[in-house]
């Protein structure tokens, strides 16, 4: 399982910009809401753990079954909030790393 | 927090009343717990009696004259709170045991009861039993037992009440002694004072000198609060004030805020009798910082609970790990259901939302319903953490966020994003995905309502996400869910259409209202219609409407609101019926049924009648659509629309529909008012537009209605537009005198129009026109004159509740167009001024006198009556007769007479010399036809306007400008510009005489509009037209039988009867005996010398010479002559004429020594100029042989 993955970036407010479904292998549709539905849960300790550490990486903070969720926290001072990410260099970007890495 | 709590709460003795012995009927119960209640406020004045200093009271300001103990009667007694220690009041510090004797004959049993009973108040410090209506027995007894029982002997109720306040005071005087005593103690070996929180807070880890500072803060607060219970506010304030400092000194956070509220109470019992706003915002101050106090000291309590939480959270998730491992389905439901409330518990609401879902979806997998309405209470317990929560519950959890002891920051935050987030893109697939599951689960659970309302939800919110094919399913299964609810079932959540408010619709110009100042008589002078543009039916963003932010509305009279729908789905919407939803109560909305097809939006019109005074709002609209009632708020909408602007949100419904983007509609306050009078128009003959040629004039007849239900008080006309000259008069004083106009009156207007001049860039270049391609006759419209009627009814309405500035009901305006279409009619060409020279004659028959018989004067008034315009006198010649000649065309393709008329002064001239009209005031041409495509031309003699008299005042004032004209201007002044404009204003008067009326077919008539062409015609020469020569000269033939006659009388001859005198022609040979007429126009005398002469044919002087034909006697050359003012002189002469034939005679003189006068007349300046005058040329036709 550690070959499928979901990326998501989360803006001010909880609201994603950018979602990503990566990994060679076939995902059933079921199986991306729930890598969704546990990215989304896992904010809740994200909100409380950004305000203890000064980390920006927090790696593995948080678990459902097997998948493991790991999070960065970063800011961009020049986005602009509530704007999603719709660059397709973006994503290919994201891509060719995914399957370069994973 | 308590019941009936208030802020003087914490002034009040706390006292418990228990029934005590045999059971009490309920009501003697009620009696005597109200014959205890009465005593709530016990003066400290009444009890000083019961009341012994024991030792020095520690109440020092105790205000013994006005103060009070305030008592609080806990019937039935009260749990003993774990708050008594830091507020005092809470303490039961007194208890009453109420016996009914009569059901308790043992006295003994009655006090043991009552002792064990009070032994469970531990705080309270006075108890008193009262035994009521005893046998004469147990009086008997009682008063052995005086101090455990108190027994109330039977008699009247007012000696019952008496005994009860003695008791009552003496209770009051013994608590209030316990509480010196209490207070001395806690003052001299100090107290300790916990609370709940105190227990779970570490005591041990607080260093020892702050926690006695504590302590001592805390006992300052409890003698504060006992202060305030025995009465005595100051001290209570000085032992809350020392209690403040140190409860700060400490930190002790929740004490502070508890010795701050102390001190509003002591301050507000204090002050009791003297409340201002002052007060008023001191307490809310204080209260303020109460608040915040208690809130720190939470926040502070919670701060140290953070701690546990990521421990709790680890252990959470190890729990979770273990649910892989375990076999059976129902430990991990129960599993994840514990989990879920945990992290419930813990404020980590998507965690419990997560594994609420968990369990949803386990329940899901049981085939069953009541699993099914499981999964979808679970599931509905998620969605507020998804965003997607029904508005029926979002709603009441708006509620709640208003409650005390809410976060308020939190709130703050949910509130905007709770509005859109419905319609926000955040993790849409999650969103839709838990809806889906809640249908899912509802339908198997058989709720069609909650299906209904999930269905609603995914459609409206996520349909540019979801396929054609998932849409129609979604209607399909909101079709299914509506047919197994009841008809007439109303959901929270909207589904279709999305509605916007488009605008609303403007007062027509026919109704529109204007608001009446009682303070100006014309009141309506503020607000001047908006030129062309008041033809726009409704506002479409224009600068005059969105600025509108107040709209008036009129009981009875239906009002109209636009509003746009939208149905972005990929099937046809049927609204079964949509109206506008007002809250309000004061309006009938009207619903009607509209069929939107995919991907479509359409404005319509929603209308309603406003029933009753007051204001109006419109939230939304109600629609009954896929068989449930829902509510569509406009706001909700416009929220949308401004997320997608912002890219926010999926889509705007609009956009994706086609219709344009509309600017923000601001929904006006609309009010509305009690009925006005409505006036309504219209144009007796049809409101089609009248067709007029240029000039005619036309009667337009407007009938006016009131069709309102109050009678219309003040009326006023005015005229706007263009063209407004046109309008040549309205009959104001038809209305005024028909006012007041009753409901349903009407009146006649008369307006007489005349038709306005075309001008070149009027029909075509007019750029209003051009711009909007509408009909032609709409163009023409911007051309028409209004008429725009002011109207009001009573100042003020009875009906109006309010008083001041809402009572003078406002006014109306009624705008009525004059449907004017202007075609080209009759044109005027040109004018020209024609002078030519028309000789006199003189006839044979010697001249009658007629005028030296009196008696015939009627007859000379017979003869001096003209008929006609052109009257040329032939006797009396015309040497440079002026004659105006108006050349007209008529290119249309009818006939039309032409009248031309002159208004005449009358009694131009009293002294008659030339034959000028006396009576008459108005005469006509002949009448011309014109003939279409031909022109015609007609003559105006302009001889009628010479003034009688050359005249020197008339003169002087022209004399610069003469001068002016004819030589160069030597210095213009303002007296020049003065008399220019005095020519000018002579000029258009003469103008104005002169009128060219026309006529065509039986009903159009007109007046051709020459005036300035007769005037650019008329300019150079008006002087010559206006003002008569100095000196005129008539010849004429004497009389051979009265040769002698006086001459004077002669000078009151008329000129007409001369002329029909002189008839027969003159013989040659034959002395003829002539005479000249010499008359002075001017006011001053004049001295000349006369020359007569007489020409032949071809011109030759036929007097003088070698071939002189003509012999004559008397004088003809050189004759000097006096002539007094406006008088005539007579020079008789004799002439013989040798040959036959036509001659001609001819008068002339130099004048000597003219004055200024002449001099201006001849226009000359030099003095040294002769002045000649000549006279016009008389012809003699001389017959007979040679």
């Amino acid at each position: 399982m550690a070959s499928t993955a979901c990326f998501i970036i989360v803006s001010r407010n909880d609201i994603p910009i950018y979602e990503a479904e990566l990994g060679p292998a076939v995902k059933k549709e079921e199986a991306a809401h729930q890598h969704q539905f546990i990215l989304h849960s896992a904010l809740d300790i994200v909100q409380d753990l950004a305000w203890t550490t000064s980390a920006m990486f927090l790696k593995a903070m948080d678990r459902f079954n097997e998948l493991v969720v790991s999070v960065y926290i970063l800011l961009n001072p020049l986005y602009l909030p509530g704007s999603r990410i719709t660059s397709s260099h973006f994503d290919t970007k994201v891509r060719a790393l995914a399957r370069k890495y994973l | 927090m308590e019941p009936d709590m208030s802020m003087e709460t914490g002034s009040m003795i706390r006292i418990a009343v228990l029934p005590i012995g045999g059971p009490i009927p309920h009501q003697r119960v009620r009696e005597y717990v109200s014959m205890l209640s009465r005593h709530t406020r016990i003066d400290l004045s009444s009890i000083s009696s019961f009341y012994s200093e024991h030792q020095k009271s520690p109440f020092t300001h105790q205000p013994w004259e006005s103060g009070s103990l305030r008592f609080k009667y806990m019937v039935g007694g009260a749990p003993p709170s774990p708050w008594e220690d830091f507020q005092a009041h809470r303490k039961i510090l007194a208890v009453i045991g109420l016996c009914h004797c009569p059901a308790s004959p043992n006295l003994d049993l009655v006090i043991d009861q009552f002792a064990s009973v009070s032994r469970g108040y531990g705080s309270a410090v006075a108890k008193r039993l009262f035994a009521f209506s005893p046998s004469d027995e147990q009086l008997e007894e009682g008063r052995e037992k005086e101090n455990s029982i108190i027994l109330f002997p039977p008699s009247d109720q007012q000696a019952q009440e008496l005994h009860m306040l003695t008791m009552i005071q003496d209770l009051a005087a013994t608590l209030l002694m316990e509480f010196e005593k209490w207070v001395l103690r806690a003052e001299s070996t100090g107290t300790i004072l916990k609370t709940p929180l105190d227990s779970q807070s570490n005591l041990s880890s607080e260093e020892v000198i702050k926690a006695k500072k504590r302590r001592l803060a805390r006992a300052q607060k409890t003698i504060g609060d006992y202060c305030l219970l025995a009465g005595s506010p100051v001290d209570a304030n000085a032992h809350f004030v020392t209690a403040i400092d140190l409860a700060r000194l400490t930190g002790d956070v929740f004490w502070h805020a508890g010795a701050l509220e102390g001190s509003v109470c002591a301050l507000l019992v204090d002050r009791m009798d003297e409340r201002d706003s002052l007060l008023e915002e001191e307490v809310k101050y204080r209260y303020y910082t109460v608040i915040q106090l208690y809130k720190r000291s939470y926040l502070q309590d919670n701060a140290q609970r953070r701690f546990v939480v990521k421990e709790v959270v680890e252990l959470l998730m190890n729990a979770s790990d273990g649910a892989k491992s375990l076999i059976d389905a129902n430990d991990c439901l129960i599993l994840y259901v514990e989990i879920a409330r945990l992290f419930g518990a813990l404020g980590y609401q998507r965690k419990a939302a997560f594994f609420s879902r968990q369990v949803a979806q386990l329940y899901l997998k049981q085939d069953n319903t009541s699993a099914a309405i499981s999964a979808m209470q679970v599931l509905s317990l998620t969605s507020k953490a998804y965003h997607v929560q029904s508005r029926g519950t979002n709603r009441k959890q708006h509620g709640s966020l208003h409650e005390p002891g809410s976060n308020n920051a939190e709130s703050g935050k949910i509130h905007p994003q709770s509005i859109i987030s419905l319609f926000e893109s955040q993790w849409s697939t999650l969103q839709m995905v838990v809806l889906r599951e809640i249908l899912m689960s509802s339908v198997r659970a058989g709720d069609p309502l909650a299906a209904w309302s999930a269905a609603a939800r995914l459609l409206r919110s996520f349909y540019p996400l979801i396929t054609p094919a998932g849409q129609s399913g979604l209607a399909s299964s909101l079709a299914n869910s509506a047919d197994r609810l009841p008809s007439g079932t109303r959901c929270a959540d909207p589904v279709l259409p999305f509605i916007r408010l488009h605008s609303f619709r403007i007062h027509p110009s026919q109704m529109e209202i204007i608001k009446r100042d009682p303070a100006k008589k014309d009141w309506w002078t503020d607000s001047a219609p908006s030129g062309p543009f008041i033809y726009t039916p409704f506002s479409k963003g224009g600068t005059t409407d969105s600025n509108k932010q107040e709209l008036t509305w009129i009981v009875g009279e239906p009002v109209q609101v636009l509003v746009e729908l939208a149905n972005p789905c990929a099937f046809e919407l049927m609204v079964e019926s949509i109206y506008l939803c007002i809250h309000s109560g004061n309006f009938d909305a009207f619903p009607v049924s509209v069929n939107l097809p995919p991907n479509t939006a359409k404005v319509i019109l929603l209308s309603g009648i406003p029933t009753k005074i007051g204001p109006v709002t419109i939230p939304g609209c109600i629609v009954h659509c896929f068989g449930v009632i829902t509510e569509h708020l406009f706001r909700d909408v416009d929220n949308l629309l401004l997320g997608a602007a912002q890219g926010l949100v999926l889509s705007d419904p609009f956009r994706c529909c086609g219709s344009v983007k509309l600017k923000n509609v601001t929904v006006p306050t609309i009010s509305v008012v009690p009925p006005l009078p409505l006036l309504v128009s219209y144009v007796v003959g049809g409101d089609g537009t009248t067709i007029l040629y240029e000039g005619e004039i036309r009667d337009i007849r407007i009938r006016l209605t009131n069709a309102g239900t109050v009678p219309i008080e003040q009326a006023h006309i005015s005229l706007s537009g263009k063209n407004q000259n046109s309008v040549m008069s309205i009959a104001h004083e038809t209305l005024n005198s028909a006012l007041p106009l009753k409901p349903g009156a009407e009146v006649i207007l008369t307006v007489i129009i005349k038709a306005w001049k075309l001008s070149l860039a009027d029909p075509d270049h007019d750029p209003s026109k051009s711009t909007s391609g509408i009909m032609r006759g709409v163009s023409k419209e911007g051309s028409n004159p209004f008429l725009v009627i002011h109207y009001a009814g009573p100042m003020s309405n009875t009906d109006d509740l309010n008083s001041s500035e809402a009572s003078v009901s406002p006014g109306r305006r009624l705008v009525v167009p004059l449907h004017i279409c202007v075609v080209q009619g009759l044109r005027f060409v040109k004018a020209r001024l024609l002078s030519m020279e028309i000789p006199a004659r003189i006839g044979e028959t010697p001249p009658q006198p007629v005028s030296l018989n009196d008696n015939s004067s009627e007859e000379i008034t017979v003869f001096s009556r003209i008929d006609s315009l052109v009257k040329i006198d032939p006797y009396r010649g015309s040497w440079e007769l002026r004659l105006l000649e108006l050349e007209l065309s008529n290119p249309t393709d009818v006939v039309f007479d032409v009248n031309v008329s002159i208004q005449l002064d009358i009694s131009m001239n009293d002294n008659n010399l030339a034959a000028v009209d006396h009576d008459t005031a108005e005469f006509g041409c002949p009448k011309t036809r014109i003939d279409h495509d031909c022109s015609a031309r007609v003559l105006i003699p302009l001889e009628h306007f010479k003034l009688p008299i050359l005249d020197n005042s008339l003169f002087a004032k022209n004399l610069n400008l003469l001068a002016n004209d004819a030589l160069i201007s030597k210095s213009p002044s303002s007296t020049e510009r003065n008399s220019k404009a005095e020519l000018a204003a002579s000029i258009s008067n003469l103008v104005s005489k002169i009128k060219v009326r026309w006529q065509s077919g039986r009903n159009s008539s007109g007046e051709l509009n020459i005036k300035d062409a007769v005037q650019a015609a008329l300019q150079m020469s008006v002087m010559d037209i206006l003002l008569p020569d100095p000196l005129t000269f008539v010849f004429r033939l004497m009389n051979r039988r009265s040769r002698t006659d006086n001459i004077d009388d002669a000078s009151k001859v008329n000129g007409d009867a001369i002329k029909v005198m002189y008839r027969s022609s003159i013989s040659a040979h034959e002395m003829i005996d002539l005479e000249v007429l010499i008359r002075n126009n001017t006011r001053e005398l004049i001295r000349m010398s006369l020359s007569l002469t007489c020409r032949d044919v071809a011109g030759d002087n036929c007097i003088d010479g070698n071939n002189a034909t003509v012999l004559w006697a008397g004088i003809l050359t050189e004759i000097s002559l006096e002539i007094p003012p406006l008088e005539e002189l007579a020079h008789p002469f004799s002439l013989y004429f040798l040959v036959p034939g036509e001659y001609t005679l001819l008068a002339a003189a130099v004048i000597d020594d003219p004055n200024d006068v002449l001099r201006a007349r001849a226009r000359t300046d030099s003095a040294d100029d002769p002045i000649f005058c000549r006279g016009s040329p008389f012809r003699i036709s001389v017959t007979g042989t040679a």
